[in-house]
């Protein structure tokens, strides 16, 4: 409700839309995914591991009835040593893909936030042209200090980026 | 339980009543607009349907009527008339008696009598005046006009699946509540459960036997497809069409669609030899094709038979050798069965030299492919120069089937029971290792044995040598049938047979084909379904 944000709020945010993250946070950087393909946050279900696939993919998981895959992004981007386990209870934030879901697990629960569009910075050109088939870092955000690194999950979630496995017969 | 005959009879029903609405309305945008072809085609159509519907109904007076609207319509259609001046209160008139008609049948009531619409019918197809008799009751007949629902609703096989899914999730926690009702042993809670058990085992049968169609519903769209294959390819054949009133789900029905298409045309292009051939055969010059159904258990056999040359087990056992599918002193030992078992290998049918040499062969293993994405199975029998007979094994139901479970490493696994031949406990001493790989005999046969959870981890590489050494204790296997191929596979424990609901594995993880599906246990536990065929081909693929 506009109507209650103080003056000097409105002005900033007028002209400059919202985007809402949830923020949650990977290694030792923050990370933040669109609400809006994030379906759902919940403490991650059972885990069951499912031989022939890589060790970034957890498993599978019934998350009310739909049998979804969870996997480990710390994992997938090395972003901690392979000897830390995973503690007790993690959270696993439900991502709605093109046409699937999956799980992502994470530690500590995730965060809503909300940030304008603009304090949004295109990621380093050499960061993009490292990995020429993964853009998905849409980009960096700066907030008090904080730095939030924003991912289009609809980009890293192809099949082929998530599976580059294949371990087929 | 109604009898085949009713349920005709109200499909029946259902098509004419739709059918007449349609009339009615296209007949009033016609009167508007004489020039509506759109209307006039579509009048034109369905007085055709619902003459080919009453006539095989055994309704003639419908198909009388209908048949000589539809030849008024196609003059009007063919402007050799126009719908003006009288034609059109006989035409009105004539969707009107069709109404009445179809009513009649519904209410099993005399037929109202059409000697006089049949007379000016006639006498307009002759280009004469017809004689209209102004109906008096006209008032009468609006007061008496009725409106009819039809019985039957058609639904979309979406909706169905939709129900099904949900129906296999009450299912699923139905299972828990028993379980918990015996474990916290409380008497009202087991009562209620029991009766929850009761209900969603009805629920499930009602769900399932609401998506059973009849096989005559893909069997009837042969005879077309026969006349055009035989045609193309100059053979005489005749069909015959058996057990098309067996029920099948309609899901399975559609997979099965193209698999029955290839064998059919297979079977006419390959199988059944040119008149001449025959003649010289000493056999009647048009081939006999026969595509029968019948239920055996559980299961649905749809059967493609065919009197043609035959597959030649020796050909197909040398091609088999040259694709480097098996060592040649292993082949010479095989027998016919397991020779014909490599026409279902991939790779193998893609030869083409064999469809010249044994006449079979052509992407059977796609067939093969579609039978095992349903968990059934796909057997064939021939005689050299008798005929060919190809055996799909279907289950009449996808949502439920019979699994094994078992234990590996402490996670719960099932394997269905279409693809188990077996279970046994083998002492060390009964296993042996035979280049590397482990072997037993059971029931005359040795069957390879690999250890499962070897399988399921090996990498990339062939899988390690077995080392007898390894072996301690009983070892619990269970022997797996695929494609006439047996497999012993250790697991760590057996723990029940059970009815399960396969939920399909969800995107990226549907590259993995090892896994059939999941479903989940009582226990709330996702347990993974093996998938046979994927996993006797891994081994075939890793042997050392």
């Amino acid at each position: 409700m506009p109507e209650i944000e103080s003056n000097s709020e409105k002005k900033v945010i007028k002209q400059q839309a919202l985007i809402q993250l949830i923020v949650f946070r990977l290694g030792r950087e923050e990370y933040g995914i669109r609400i809006e393909q994030v379906k759902e946050v919940t403490i991650t279900p059972e885990i069951a591991r499912m031989p022939k696939t890589p060790p970034f993919v957890k498993g599978i998981a019934n998350l009310r009835g739909d049998i979804i895959a969870i996997i480990d992004l710390e994992e997938r981007f090395q972003l901690r040593s392979t000897a830390e386990a995973l503690p007790a209870i993690t959270y696993t934030l439900a991502i709605e893909a093109k046409d699937y879901t999956i799980g992502l697990v994470v530690r500590e629960v995730p965060q809503p936030l909300s940030i304008p569009v603009s304090i949004i910075e295109k990621a380093p050109e050499f960061i993009q042209d490292a990995n020429i088939q993964d853009k998905y870092i849409e980009g960096i955000a700066k907030l008090d200090g904080r730095i939030i690194i924003v991912l289009d999950m609809l980009k890293l979630l192809t099949p082929t980026e998530i599976m580059q496995l294949q371990p087929k017969a | 339980m109604k009898s085949r005959e009713q349920e005709y009879r109200e499909i029946f029903m259902s098509e004419a009543l739709e059918y007449y609405d349609a009339m009615s309305r296209h007949i009033s945008e016609l009167e508007k607009n004489p020039e509506d072809t759109a209307a006039l085609n579509e009048l034109f159509r369905l007085m055709h349907n619902l003459k080919s519907n009453a006539r095989a109904m055994g309704y003639n007076q419908i198909g009388e009527v209908s048949h000589e609207m539809e030849t008024i319509f196609g003059l009007i259609r063919d402007k050799e008339k126009s719908f003006a001046g009288t034609v059109v209160p006989v035409l009105f008139t004539g969707v009107d008696t069709l109404g009445a008609m179809i009513r009649a049948v519904g209410e099993d009531a005399e037929m109202p009598p059409t000697e006089d619409l049949l007379a000016n019918l006639d006498r307009l197809v002759q280009g004469e005046e017809p004689i209209l008799i102004i109906a008096e009751s006209d008032t009468d007949e609006e007061a008496g006009r009725k409106l009819e629902l039809s019985d039957l609703v058609y639904i979309q096989i979406k909706k169905l699946d939709h129900l099904l899914n949900l129906v296999g999730e009450l299912i699923i926690d139905r299972d828990r509540i028993m379980t918990l009702g015996r474990e916290i042993g409380h008497p009202a809670l087991q009562a209620a459960a029991s009766h929850l058990f009761r209900i969603t085992d009805e629920l499930q049968y009602s769900v399932m036997d609401a998506r059973l169609v009849n096989v005559g519903s893909l069997f009837n769209k042969f005879p077309r497809v026969v006349r055009d294959v035989a045609a193309s390819e100059q053979k005489e054949v005749t069909l015959r069409l058996e057990g098309q009133d067996i029920q099948i789900d309609r899901n399975i029905l559609q997979i099965i669609t193209d698999a029955l298409l290839h064998l059919v045309r297979n079977a006419i292009a390959h199988g059944i030899e040119t008149p001449q051939e025959r003649q010289k055969a000493n056999k009647s010059p048009a081939g006999r094709l026969t595509l029968s159904a019948q239920t055996e258990r559980d299961d649905v056999l749809i059967r493609v038979a065919d009197d043609g040359r035959g597959i030649d087990v020796e050909s197909v056992r040398r091609k088999a050798i040259e694709r480097g599918l098996v060592r040649a002193e292993v082949a010479a030992n095989l027998d016919a069965n397991a020779v014909r078992a490599f026409l279902f290998e991939p790779g193998f049918s893609m030869a083409k030299e064999v469809t010249e040499i044994s006449g079979r062969g052509v992407g059977l293993d796609v067939v093969k492919l579609a039978i095992d994405s349903l968990g059934g199975q796909l057997r064939v029998e021939s005689e050299l120069g008798q005929g060919t007979i190809f055996t799909l094994v279907l289950p009449t139901s996808i949502a439920v089937k019979g699994a094994l479970l078992f234990e590996l490493e402490e996670r719960s696994y099932a394997i269905p029971l279409m693809h188990t031949d077996s279970v046994v406990a083998l002492e060390p001493e009964e296993l042996h290792v035979v280049g590397g790989t482990l072997m037993a005999r059971i029931q005359e046969e040795n069957v390879p044995i690999v250890n499962l959870k070897t399988l399921l981890h090996s990498g990339d590489g062939p899988l390690p040598a077995a080392i007898h050494e390894d072996l301690v204790g009983r070892q619990r296997i269970i022997i797996v049938d695929y494609n006439n191929r047996k497999l012993g596979l250790i697991v760590d424990r057996f723990l029940r047979q059970q009815d399960i609901v396969i939920k399909p594995v969800s995107k990226p993880l549907d590259t993995i084909d090892l896994f059939g599906g999941v479903t989940l246990l009582g226990s709330g536990h996702v347990c993974l379904v093996l998938d046979v065929p994927a996993l006797t081909r891994l081994f075939l693929a890793k042997r050392p």
